[in-house]
């Protein structure tokens, strides 16, 4: 079943293209990962899809509907996590959740069960009633999240939701997005971090300046690129291995060799690390080896010849 | 009607930002117990005392700041952090609006209150006609908000408008007399009577109390004109700014 689908939807800003034709199709049940750097269009997709941001040209369907795809009905179904933490500061974290379950026209002990579980869930059950002045920014986070979950949406869009927090609130979140998935919620999770995507998503989509550039699984994006394979093993001398014995082998490519690092690059899938590691025990002794496997960064490297992130920005 | 579920945590925001009640409500108090210090016991010749001027100038002042609360909520809430969220949610946002505005003139109103109990039950001032001023304290606290989203929707840096709504407010406070005299030129003498929110309320609970009930109705009018007119001026700017900023 198809939750959410634009076609050759065109956004502008003035001159500016900040959408480009784009196609999309969003399936039940999936982790969509939307991975770009930063301007490449992802929270102007994320608010065209939503109806939040008008779009010059193109289609949006919404659960089946595409006169109306906006409408209240519609809204009920979506939860959104905003990039910004849009936490009501003056209110504690149960009454913040109190809010938007009202909103979505939860009432009395249903809503009382809700706003439970919703902490239960976030893991702030023993915060509930502090106010989020007091809180750390991985628990700014949770709630931010929580908010969006009062009402059991069907389908989660998440922008960027774990910048600016800590490894251990990113991993508990990372965590409650597969349990959302396990319960059948559809996720469009947007972030500049590979890891995460690898972590979470079932489909990515790759997007740049406005366009997007590839879409598939985390395995089947990288192998469009895993043309060769890099193996650095680090020796206690490398200049007593024989001037060009790993050249010979079948497959292999390069050899580079920078102090007593020996670095063998060959083509994906030769599987001659065996022979490799022999030719050298036979001269010199091994202190370690360390296989290097294409990841998403460098799909989105090989596809735009740019780095996802940029050099200094937080990790 | 789901925007009504939202009305008690918007008052909760309201009454726990500490700063606005510190402003708003201590700071008046203060004044007026100084006040009733410096003149304590006297009275004018008609045999009112002369703390009942400045009580009611200080009840009705700090009702030109309150639209303050209301335009800071609003423009956070529909035009910059709680934005996207907002316009997710299921609800019509101009409702939203609505009840927020509510809800600060409800809490504007309620301090203007707060203040008048105080001066009467602490200080010993007898405020006469109680609905009467309540119900100008109410057109004061109205027209403040309106004013104030005027300003926030008809420009475009959120600073300017804080800027032009001091403006409002102090420039009123002086223009009233209450600092200093004005010249006596007829711009300042208009905007020291009929033109002045400040001084129209304020004529309009002296002449109640002086049983001049038609004059008193004359000003009270000129405010709940101007507050309507100003109303469909924030609806049309309001409308323009949305649009420009759904883009």
């Amino acid at each position: 079943m198809t939750i959410a689908s634009m076609r050759g939807v065109v956004k502008r800003y003035g001159s500016y293209v900040a959408l480009d034709s784009i196609d999309l199709d969003i399936h039940a049940g999936e982790i969509i990962g939307l991975l770009g750097p930063n301007g490449a269009g992802k929270t102007t997709l994320i608010g065209t899809l939503t109806g939040m941001r008008p779009f010059d040209h193109g289609t949006v369907e919404l659960f089946g509907q595409s006169k109306h795809p906006f409408s209240h009905e519609n809204k009920e179904k979506i939860g959104l996590v905003t990039q910004e933490i849009t936490i009501f500061e003056e209110l504690t974290a149960k009454e913040n959740l109190q809010f938007f379950a009202g909103v979505y026209g939860l009432k009395g002990e249903v809503r009382k069960q809700k706003v439970r579980e919703v902490l239960e869930f976030v893991g702030l059950s023993d915060q509930a009633n502090k106010l989020p002045t007091k809180f750390s920014g991985g628990m700014k986070r949770r709630l931010n999240i929580a908010c969006a979950l009062t009402h059991s949406p069907s389908f989660l869009i998440m922008d960027e939701p774990t910048v600016g927090i800590d490894p251990q609130s990113r991993n508990y979140i990372l965590e409650g997005v597969k349990r959302l998935r396990d319960r059948g919620t559809t996720i469009l999770y947007t972030t500049h971090y590979i890891e995460e995507i690898e972590a979470i998503a079932s489909r990515v989509i790759i997007m740049d300046q406005g366009q997007i550039i590839k879409e598939g699984t985390p395995a089947d994006l990288i192998q469009t690129i895993q043309h060769e394979e890099k193996v650095s093993f680090e020796v206690t001398d490398p200049e007593r291995i024989p001037e060009g014995s790993l050249e010979k082998i079948a497959g292999v490519r390069r050899v580079l060799t920078a102090g007593n690092d020996i670095t063998v690059i060959s083509d994906a899938g030769s599987g001659n690390l065996d022979r490799m590691l022999s030719i050298i025990k036979e001269h010199t002794g091994v202190l370690g080896i360390q296989t290097e496997r294409p990841n998403l960064e460098d799909v989105f490297f090989t596809l735009t010849g740019r780095q996802l992130r940029d050099k200094g920005e937080e990790q | 009607m789901r925007v009504l579920s939202t009305v008690k945590f918007t008052l909760l925001r309201m009454l726990r930002n500490f700063i606005v009640l510190l402003l708003l409500l201590i700071v008046p108090i203060v004044l007026i117990s100084l006040f009733s210090l410096i003149l304590s016991g006297a009275v004018t010749d008609t045999g009112e005392p002369y703390l009942k001027q400045p009580a009611v100038s200080l009840v009705l002042c700090f009702q030109l700041f309150g639209g303050s609360t209301v335009m800071y909520m609003i423009h956070s809430e529909l035009f910059t952090e709680h934005r996207a969220r907002m316009q997710m949610l299921p609800i019509s946002l101009t409702m939203y609006a609505f009840s927020i505005m509510l809800c600060g003139v409800v809490y504007s109103v309620m301090l203007g209150v707060i203040l008048m109990t105080f001066t009467q039950f602490v200080l010993g001032l007898i405020w006469e006609h109680w609905l009467w001023t309540i119900y100008l304290i109410t057109l004061m606290a109205i027209l403040s908000s309106v004013v104030y989203l005027v300003f926030m929707f008809a420009v475009k840096v959120y600073k300017t408008a804080e800027r032009l709504s001091e403006v409002y407010g102090i420039g009123f406070i002086l223009l009233a007399g209450l600092f200093f005299p004005m010249p006596d030129h007829a711009f300042f003498r208009f905007m020291g009577s009929y033109g002045n929110p400040l001084t129209l309320s304020t004529i309009a609970i002296h002449e109640m109390s002086m049983n001049n009930t038609s004059k008193a109705w004359f000003a009270a009018n000129i405010l709940l004109a101007a507050t309507i007119i100003l109303f469909l001026v924030m609806m049309v700017v309001g409308r323009r700014r949305f649009m420009r900023d759904r883009v």
